[in-house]
């Protein structure tokens, strides 16, 4: 076994390697070029040494690829054209070198000029095999014309702009599977490039079958145990998350394994789209990507599912504590210590940047006023507030009718009245308010 | 001036004293960092995936201590509801025929046989099961309805028995141990043998701290429970956690936290300056050896020294009120006390320090019931019930989840002789009751049910497992996915078992 891995660590250099013969033969080209000019004519010496130099490499480079096709893994055409081509440019570069050497000459003298165009030939075949190697660690498709004709598309900015298939299902199919099922190398003979090639199917059947899933091979193979040794992708390769497998069994039973239509062009996608934004990284319904367990959370839609992490650590640098309540979404529960004299003024910046991802927020015993907290409206996804122990007064009521999700508002020993819990009741999402210690009659707000 | 000044140079072990183990500690820097560092990594490099195990993962030591930065990570799993947790440990096994389960058929079977039946060959305890008869007992005591649901609540509960709509009553806990011990090691760590991290270090390890100045994680013993059964420090402790995250238990005496306070003529500056020099030899220590526990040990030093300030401070009851220690009961201007100590945990929760554990011991009735848990029920009543009326007026109901509970409950059956108003009841784990509330729970609900003998359940069992994943997930953490390795295993407080018991969740 150790002298296997041994193979495989020296054909893994084989891509290292090989850019000595390419570097040596480039040299002696270029010397051989050069020394028809006058001033660079004492180069011309120099040329059979760098092409002996450039065949022992070569035939290096050689022996270290064949060990490296051993470990299989490759399309056979496009590796049977590099391997008889880096060969051949082995072979030839080293009769170059023999033309040149005076035991050669003796019996046939080679052109000056004819040795130039010999060498010029050895650099196109040499272009023409390291395309060959290069297609097969990067793919068919890494340089052809196609890619320079083809434009990147753009991120839909929202979930109806978004096409099912351009901007969903092959992106995972790209990131998934795509790696062994190209064009280049089919494993399974089958190929998950484009569209076409999809609904060609492969070896073991058809890969997509619209509307029914449990024929398609694709929706087979992604939802086994994943133990199970047809599970895909193999080897143990990243698996598809659930969503990704949820967007794929759409599109097969749905969307009818059609591509070039947008979202908004297909009908009933409600089950579509949150997992649709999901997968997009837009704002909107979501749930846990992973497997989160045995209760599903109703979370709020409008969270942002992203945040700016530099204002919670500048938060935090100014001794205020942030806390996460959930990564993705991520909400953030925020806390003022008890009379800790941070001035409002020098964390508003912050809170408002944060804004849509604070959802418990205490601000407890810091001498703040109405005016100092004018930025929480801004705080849409608000859900718990807690303002006890502040000499704020009714007016902060105006800022906390507007807010939609905002469940608990604590005003104990605050300075209200009446006036804000009568306020607070034409806010229907307000459930709970504390006024513990105010002036407000306990007996009317129960 | 006394010259104390020589310790401000730099420390160096250049005494030639040391200098053999000077050679030694470079001999083995050296070898710990070119052989097993970079030997290894051009091993694994090298040899791939086959020789170093299936998957590719690096060979250097440290890639647990990743693996657990990469759990650590991904926490919360869920949103959580509760952000600090207050847990009134019930030792002894509170019974629940004489508080929460009321079963009046068994007045009219008063005297009777515990039927076959009934207890299909369960085991009993050494102390009871060569009784030549079983008899069952009612509850000595009345039950009452209460709140909106009208609960059915013992009259030794009346304070209880107020806030019942904000309670959450499971009577269908059940446990797997039969005695003290192993009961109550099963409750805080989740295995019947010690060893293994209370949930307070589970919580503590997971979630970090909210308050730098306090521990995370303080227990609470009352003075005024009879000690009939023992509690051990190790009910609180880390386990194979690294060792910050053990309970630390708070006193009633002058110190409350033991051998904090600096030594007689010792101020403040003076310990400051030995902590700072300390620390610097810590430092030393651990460049040469990388062990995560001397990193625990400087952090201990520094919480320890934070905490000579904020331990009195969070301690003293004097601002607090009249009209708080009436809440309270008389006994909580007693420091020691149960009432004493939940006042003492509203305090802590206010500063939030996310577990407080309390213990109240001596519910252990064997014999003489009646008249032992009437004292028990008068003792904790009162203060159990202010706990919650004092959090939730402050709104910090909204956040905090609070927990009654036992490690078992009690049997229907007579331990020792049954007379018309005296009896004792054995262990007994196949049901009993506990009580949650607060944050995340339904609030005036009663959850699952026991037969008309509270002895075995009948509607959604509720397993120690499962109250312990049904915690954690009120906090925001998977039961499954917060994880330790330990011995080449990852352990979880809840096993390998353990179902979120979505019933009493809002």
């Amino acid at each position: 076994m150790i002298v296997l891995d041994i193979f495989t660590f020296s054909g893994r250099l084989h891509p290292l390697i090989v850019h000595l013969p390419i570097g040596f033969i480039l040299l002696a080209t270029l010397f051989n070029v050069l020394s028809y000019l006058q001033k660079y004519r004492y180069l011309r010496q120099a040329v059979p040494l760098i092409l002996f130099i450039g065949f022992m490499a070569a035939v290096l480079a050689c022996v270290f690829g064949y060990v490296l096709s051993l470990s299989g893994d490759y399309d056979a055409d496009t590796l049977s054209h590099h391997k008889f081509s880096g060969i051949t440019l082995a072979i030839i570069c080293g009769l170059l070198y023999f033309s040149s050497t005076s035991m050669f000459k003796e019996y046939l003298r080679v052109g000056d000029k004819l040795f130039s165009a010999l060498l010029l030939g050895l650099v196109v075949l040499m272009s023409y095999s390291g395309h060959q190697g290069a297609s097969l660690t990067h793919g068919n498709d890494y340089l052809t014309f196609r890619t320079l004709m083809q434009q990147e598309r753009e991120k839909p900015a929202t979930v109806e702009q978004a096409m099912l298939f351009e901007d969903v299902v092959q992106p995972i199919l790209q990131k998934k599977c795509v790696q062994c099922h190209r064009d280049g190398k089919q494993k399974g003979e089958l190929s998950l490039e484009s569209l076409t090639a999809l609904k060609k199917g492969g070896k073991s059947g058809q890969a997509v079958v619209s509307g029914k899933p449990d024929m398609s091979e694709l929706f087979k193979r992604i939802t086994l145990d994943e133990g199970h040794k047809d599970f895909m992708p193999a080897d143990g390769k990243p698996p598809l998350t659930k969503n990704e497998v949820k967007l794929i069994t759409w599109w097969i039973k749905e969307g009818k394994t059609e591509g070039g239509k947008t979202i908004s062009e297909i009908k009933n996608t409600a089950s579509l789209k949150p997992m649709v934004a999901l997968y997009l990284g837009i704002g909107g319904a979501t749930e846990p990507e992973d497997d989160a367990g045995e209760v599903a959370q109703m979370i709020n839609p409008d969270l942002p599912l992203v945040v700016d992490t530099t204002h919670i650590t500048s938060l935090r640098k100014k001794g205020v504590r942030v806390r996460m309540m959930l990564n993705k979404p991520v909400m953030l529960d925020i806390t003022l210590p008890p009379k800790s004299g941070i001035k409002m003024a020098d964390v508003k910046p912050e809170m408002l940047r944060l804004a849509k991802n604070i959802v418990w927020l205490n601000f407890s015993d810091n001498e703040l006023t109405d005016q100092q907290l004018d930025f929480l409206p801004a705080l849409t996804n608000l859900e718990k507030l807690r303002l006890d122990k502040n000499p704020v007064t009714d007016q902060l009521s105006d800022y906390l009718v507007s807010l939609k999700h905002i469940e608990a508002v604590n005003l104990n020993e605050t300075k209200i009245t009446d006036a804000t819990t009568l306020k607070l009741k034409k806010n229907p999402s307000i459930q709970r308010v504390y006024s513990w210690k105010t002036k407000v009659d306990e007996v009317k707000v129960n | 001036m006394v010259d104390h000044h020589h310790h401000e140079e730099e420390f160096r072990l250049n005494d030639p004293e040391f200098n053999r183990l000077n050679q030694r500690l470079d001999r083995r820097n050296f070898l710990t960092k070119t052989s097993m560092g970079i030997g290894a990594l051009a091993l694994g490099a090298l040899f791939g995936n086959k020789l170093m195990g299936n998957a590719p993962r690096p060979a250097v030591s440290n890639a647990t201590g990743d693996m657990e930065q990469e759990i650590l990570r991904a926490l919360p799993h869920f949103a959580p509801k509760a952000k600090r947790v207050v847990y009134l440990f019930m030792s002894g096994g509170p019974s629940q025929l004489e508080t929460f389960d009321y079963k009046p058929a068994l007045v009219n079977l008063m005297g009777q046989n515990l039927p076959d039946s009934v207890r299909k060959g369960q085991r009993l305890t050494g102390m009871s099961a060569n009784q030549s008869a079983l008899p069952m007992v009612p509850s000595y005591y009345k039950f009452n309805q209460h709140g909106q649901n009208q609960t059915w609540i013992s009259e030794l509960l009346p304070y209880t028995a107020k806030v019942v709509d904000d309670l959450c009553i499971v009577k269908s806990m059940h446990s797997e141990a039969i005695n003290h011990d192993p009961a109550i090691t099963f409750f805080q760590t989740g295995n019947q043998l010690p060893g293994r991290p209370s949930i307070g270090s589970w919580l503590s390890y997971g979630l970090g701290s909210d308050n730098e100045n306090l521990p995370t994680f303080i227990v609470l013993v009352s003075k005024n429970g009879q000690k009939d059964q023992p509690l051990y420090a190790r009910l609180w402790g880390n386990g194979f956690l690294p060792s910050k995250h053990q309970g630390v238990q708070f006193g009633s005496g002058k110190d409350p936290v033991l051998f904090l306070n600096n030594p007689d003529g010792y101020d403040g500056a003076d310990r400051k300056e030995m902590l700072e020099y300390l620390s610097k030899l810590n430092q030393i220590q651990n460049s040469t050896y990388g062990d995560p526990e001397v990193d625990a040990r400087i952090a201990q030093y520094e919480m320890a020294y934070r905490m000579q300030t904020s331990v009195p401070e969070v301690m003293s009851v004097a601002d607090e009120p009249e009209e708080v220690f009436e809440l309270y009961g008389p006994d909580s201007k007693d420091p020691g006390t149960y009432a004493a100590n939940c006042l003492l945990a509203r305090k802590l929760l206010e500063k939030d320090v996310k577990f407080v554990q309390l213990y109240h011991q001596g519910w252990d009735q064997h014999g003489s019931l009646p008249s032992g848990i009437a004292a028990q029920c008068k003792a904790t009543d009162q203060a159990t019930a202010a706990l919650i009326t004092d959090l939730k007026r402050r709104g910090l109901l909204e956040d905090t989840l609070v927990i009654w509970g036992g490690e078992f409950g009690r049997t229907v059956y007579s331990q020792g002789k049954l007379t018309a108003n005296d009896y004792g009841r054995d262990h007994h784990p196949r049901c009993f009751t506990m009580w949650m509330a607060g944050a995340g729970v339904k609030p005036g609900i009663s959850f699952g049910e026991t037969d008309d003998f509270s002895y075995n359940i009948v509607k959604d069992p509720v397993h120690v497992h499962d109250f312990q994943a049904t915690l954690l997930h009120l906090m925001g953490i998977d039961h499954e996915r917060l994880t330790y390795k330990f011995q080449g295993r990852r352990f979880r407080l809840t096993d390998v078992e353990g179902k979120i018991v979505k019933g009493i969740l809002t």
